[in-house]
């Protein structure tokens, strides 16, 4: 534990150490800063309904394009980065596993992934002061983000590990969640009742909504962690059979 | 503490390392010698669990590498060739996650990063990041590293490499404090570093062990017969003398300076160098130089390693990184000059 704990600490400290992450910080910021302007504009607007408003945190088109294009930024550099430099050999010659390897850097990107909503929850304070919010949905809503950090960041993970350039590992992580996404998109576009079901429980979009709204599906939570569990797995498998090949 | 069984490592069908069998003990100091391309490297990642056996077998204090890798990593520190460091920490701040990574508990950390810096003279640069450190702090850094969690087994792949004169000397000593209590494998291509810190050598040649033994052994191995030179003043009928004494195989006569030079080889175990001084005192001969030439290291190294085919490339691959080796590698080719003095040279270029 003390040792997932130190590549948890050196992974979360190495992106505040490099430029990229507060280039990311930054656009975050100033994308969530737009789109809680738009959230203030709207309740200013008369007829607007009392603490309708929120749940547009989670469910702007603005919000796909980024987690889309930052999750593969955030993950890429994971194992591509060590790879490079050479000190994966470290990593792999301490007495860790690669499980450990795996899990400890993962959690150390999802704990970058969270510092980067943690201002948001300011918002939900300033429009709290100002007008009656329900916290149920903002609660769920967090727990998506939770979620959905998790399952994109364990398929940077699992790229990560597939290639020693970093650049690489993000077209590949990107490659990866565009399918992931869209596939659930479908979802309108077919006619048989099967097939929109089975495209229904591969709608991110719609789970995003869901939970936005307060609501918490079982389906939807067996999804996302069975899905981070399995791209983590492949990262452990892809690590383990590179050592073949170093 | 190091106990390697005919290790075999194959990439696709080319045999990296072959049947590689060797030990290293408790308090012993063993050097990996061989030229680039030989199996060093692969054979040091194979015991650090990096790379997976293809056959045989290893232990690293008393745990088998494969069935209890883990156990056998948390019992050694490994500085590897690239000597690999985290760009953006700060020296400090590397050492500490490394012990943690090692296992070393909380309250320990602190103390153990102070010893680390202290050892390796990293005192001035502790608070500095790894990316504007020279190459000798860098490479002084990865090698606090390897040892920070005070393993009783250290593999130190080319640990010299990049520092400077008066810092290879510190480093040489501090390995061999360390090595007194523990089991110390490394690897080198700078032969002279054998010389002054292995308690025994292994050559590997090809990802095969070609020789092993103390640099003495070695030296003795291949010298074949004791040569023993001497030099007199002005030309003295030496040649005829000296021929006649007890122990003399052959004698060679080279005359040049006013002197009378004569390369003397003699037979096994016999040492005609007193009854030489007693016969120049006798004749009242002047002596100028009389000394038992040794063997370098380096010529035994280049003539293990010389291959019948692809014999200029191998033996010159080692040499062709530093000047230093370069200059070892000419003297050892030039063979007719003092072969004696040729470690101690080298030492002080590299």
């Amino acid at each position: 534990m003390r040792k997932f704990l130190a590549i948890v600490g050196r992974e979360w400290r190495a992106y505040f150490l490099s430029p990229l992450a507060y280039v990311i910080l930054a656009a975050f910021l100033v994308m969530n800063g737009l789109i809680f302007y738009a959230i203030v504009s709207f309740l200013n607007a008369p007829n607007a309904p009392k603490g309708q408003a929120l749940p547009y945190l989670f469910t702007n088109t603005y919000f796909w394009i980024f987690n889309l294009f930052v999750v593969p930024i955030i993950s890429m550099r994971l194992f591509a980065e060590e790879r490079k430099s050479g000190t994966i050999e470290i990593l792999l010659t301490s007495p860790v596993t690669e499980t450990e390897a795996v899990l400890g850097k993962f959690a150390g990107a999802l704990g970058f992934f969270l510092t980067l909503w943690a201002p948001t929850l300011l918002y939900v304070w300033i429009l709290r002061s100002q007008t009656p919010i329900d916290l149920g949905p903002v609660a769920s809503g967090y727990l998506a983000i939770l979620l959905l950090g998790a399952y994109f960041l364990s398929v940077g993970t699992f790229a990560s590990t597939l290639t020693k350039n970093q650049i690489v590992a993000a077209i590949l992580a990107f490659g990866m969640l565009i399918p992931i996404f869209s596939a659930g998109l479908a979802q309108s576009m077919v006619v048989s009742p099967g097939a929109r079901d089975v495209l229904g429980y591969f709608n991110l979009w719609d789970h995003m909504d869901e939970f936005a709204r307060g609501i918490v599906d079982t389906r939807r939570l067996v999804y996302y962690l069975s899905a981070t569990a399995l791209f983590l797995f492949l990262s452990v498998v892809s690590l383990t059979a590179k050592k073949e090949r170093p | 503490m190091i106990e390697v069984q005919s290790l075999t490592k194959r990439f696709a069908d080319e045999a990296a390392v072959s049947e590689v069998t060797f030990s290293v003990r408790q308090g012993e100091i063993v050097g990996f010698l061989g030229p680039n391309g030989a199996g060093k490297t692969t054979t040091m990642r194979v015991l650090t669990g990096f790379l997976p056996p293809t056959g045989g077998a290893a232990r690293i204090a008393g745990h088998d590498i494969v069935k209890e890798s883990r156990q056998a990593r948390a019992n050694l520190g490994y500085l590897p060739e690239s000597a690999a460091l985290y760009p953006e920490m700060r020296v400090r701040e590397y050492l500490a996650y490394r012990a943690r990574l090692e296992g070393v508990a909380g309250s320990q950390v602190g103390p153990r990063v102070d010893e680390a810096v202290a050892r390796c003279l990293l005192e001035e640069v502790a608070e500095r990041k790894v990316e504007n450190l020279s190459r000798g702090y860098r490479q002084r850094t990865a090698l606090a590293g390897a040892l920070v969690h005070q393993p009783p087994v250290l593999i130190l792949d080319e640990p010299t490499v990049g520092l400077d004169p008066a810092q290879i000397i510190k480093i040489r000593e501090m390995i061999r404090s360390l090595g007194r209590e523990r089991a110390v494998l490394l690897s080198t291509h700078i032969l002279p570093e054998v010389d002054a810190v292995c308690d025994r050598v292994l050559i590997i040649d090809r990802g095969r062990i070609i020789a092993e033994g103390t640099p003495q052994e070695l030296r003795g191995r291949m010298a074949g017969s004791p040569v023993v030179r001497a030099a007199f003043k002005g030309e003295v009928p030496a040649r005829e003398a000296v021929a006649g004494l007890p122990g003399v195989v052959a004698v060679e006569q080279g005359n040049g300076d006013g002197e009378t030079r004569l390369r003397i080889e003699c037979a096994e175990g016999s040492d005609p160098a007193e009854e030489i001084f007693h016969l120049a005192v006798a004749r009242g001969w002047i002596l100028r130089e009389l000394s038992r030439e040794a063997l370098s290291l380096e010529d035994v190294f280049v003539r293990l390693t010389r291959h019948e085919s692809a014999s200029a490339e191998a033996t010159a691959d080692p040499s062709a990184d530093s000047s230093a080796e370069a200059s070892a590698k000419a003297e050892a080719e030039a063979k007719a000059e003092a072969k004696a003095e040729a470690p101690v040279k080298a030492e002080g270029d590299s």
